[in-house]
């Protein structure tokens, strides 16, 4: 059986319009609000009154910011304690080598993420629509 | 300088010091029977005594001066006065026949030699430790 | 994020135990320089380093062994071998020597297996 039977012939007198407002709503609905009262409800309710409606941030990219941020805070770790190493200052050999360590696995755990987000993008992009 | 070994200021301090001690144990030796020094008088046993200094490197823990490196704090004459030997056929004997000798006992002598001797192989060992942890260090996160 | 890689208890107390097998080495190399010198006191790691360590490892919060610092101190313990005052003896120095040497390789080890075990789960390839 076609499913699309179901479908029956719609009377156009059917598609009725939604019901009009009542006269009072209707009344009250004319008269328009004076822009200040709007202002001190949108700064009652901390809305931006003129604010653009933008999208909001995705909390994935937030992570993968913070991410970055990390592996750079990483990176200036590990550069700071070999400049203290080649300076003299007594930074311990031992405390230089395991930051430059952990640098280069945080970094190589960036680079794998990335490899990862553009290998399934370019998979989005190969399946047909 | 780069401080990749630690405590080598330490440890090259006693080297040094240590070999001075042994020069003057030698010295000590070789003079045992030395009746005419250049001022004239019988050799006179020399000593070494150490002190702390103060490092140039501060330790790992940037905490207080707790570890000192050595030195020589001086080289001088022993106080004991010459010992008098019986023998008048000795150029340098009076006219009582006893010639002023070194007040030097070669068996303290040796036991002093060796003593400096495993001092300084000691600290060797330390230097040799600290290199091949160093090396180690070197490795840490590489593949073996 | 990044933080949480390296936070594992082991790995932290065993960075721990290298810091304090740097500072001991240091400790010996001034103590055996010293033997000769008259009235110099012994130097080791704290002894309640150890202690601190073991409780914070008890506890296996990160922060807990990330705050145990190890630091110098005079050994009050050693006693005078002869009557110029040096607490250093020639055969207990040597004997920690060995020990720090061995220590140290084994901390060397275990923080080298720690990172090569996460390089080893980001890519998935051993070399």
């Amino acid at each position: 059986m076609n499913p699309l039977s179901a479908i029956r012939h719609v009377d156009a007198a059917a598609l009725q319009p939604l019901r009009a407002p009542k006269p009072a709503l209707e009344a009250r609905a004319a008269q328009t609000i004076p822009l200040e009262e709007l202002e001190k409800v949108a700064l009652e309710f901390n809305l931006n009154p003129v604010a653009k409606p933008e999208l909001a941030a995705s909390p994935f990219a937030n992570t993968l910011a913070q991410m970055v941020n990390e592996v750079g805070a990483k990176q200036s770790a590990a550069s700071n304690a070999v400049n203290g190493l080649l300076s003299g200052q007594s930074v311990p050999l031992h405390q230089a080598m395991i930051a430059m360590e952990e640098a280069s696995v945080s970094f190589q755990l960036m680079v794998e993420v990335r490899n990862r987000l553009l290998d399934s993008y370019q998979e989005l992009m190969r399946m047909q629509v | 300088m780069i401080d990749m070994l630690p405590g080598i200021d330490c440890t090259t301090s006693a080297l040094t010091a240590e070999r001075i001690r042994l020069d003057v144990i030698s010295q000590n030796i070789a003079n045992a029977n030395t009746t005419r020094n250049i001022d004239g008088k019988p050799y006179q046993r020399q000593q070494v005594t150490f002190e702390t200094a103060l490092r140039r490197q501060e330790t790992g823990d940037g905490g207080g001066a707790l570890t000192h490196t050595v030195k020589v704090a001086h080289v001088e004459n022993d106080q004991r006065p010459p010992v008098l030997v019986y023998n008048p056929a000795h150029p340098d004997a009076d006219h009582a026949g006893m010639v002023a000798m070194p007040a030097i006992n070669l068996s303290e002598e040796m036991a002093d030699l060796i003593v400096a001797s495993r001092v300084f192989e000691a600290n060797l060992a330390v230097v040799k430790n600290s290199r091949s942890m160093t090396i180690q260090t070197l490795s840490i996160g590489k593949r073996s | 994020m990044i933080d949480a890689l390296f936070n594992e208890p082991n790995y932290l107390a065993a960075k721990k135990l290298m810091d304090a097998t740097a500072l001991r080495q240091e400790a010996i190399a001034s103590n055996l320089a010293n033997l000769e010198t008259p009235h110099y006191q012994r130097v080791d790691v704290a002894p309640s380093f150890t202690t601190e360590l073991s409780q914070a490892l008890a506890t296996q919060s990160p922060f807990q062994i990330g705050s145990v610092q190890a630091r110098l101190e005079v050994d009050t313990t050693a006693v005078a071998q002869n009557k110029d005052g040096n607490t250093v003896d020639l055969e207990t120095e040597l004997m920690e020597e060995n020990k720090n040497v061995l220590a140290h390789a084994l901390e060397a080890q275990l923080i080298t297996g720690s990172l090569l075990r996460l390089r080893l789960a980001i890519t998935g390839r051993s070399a």
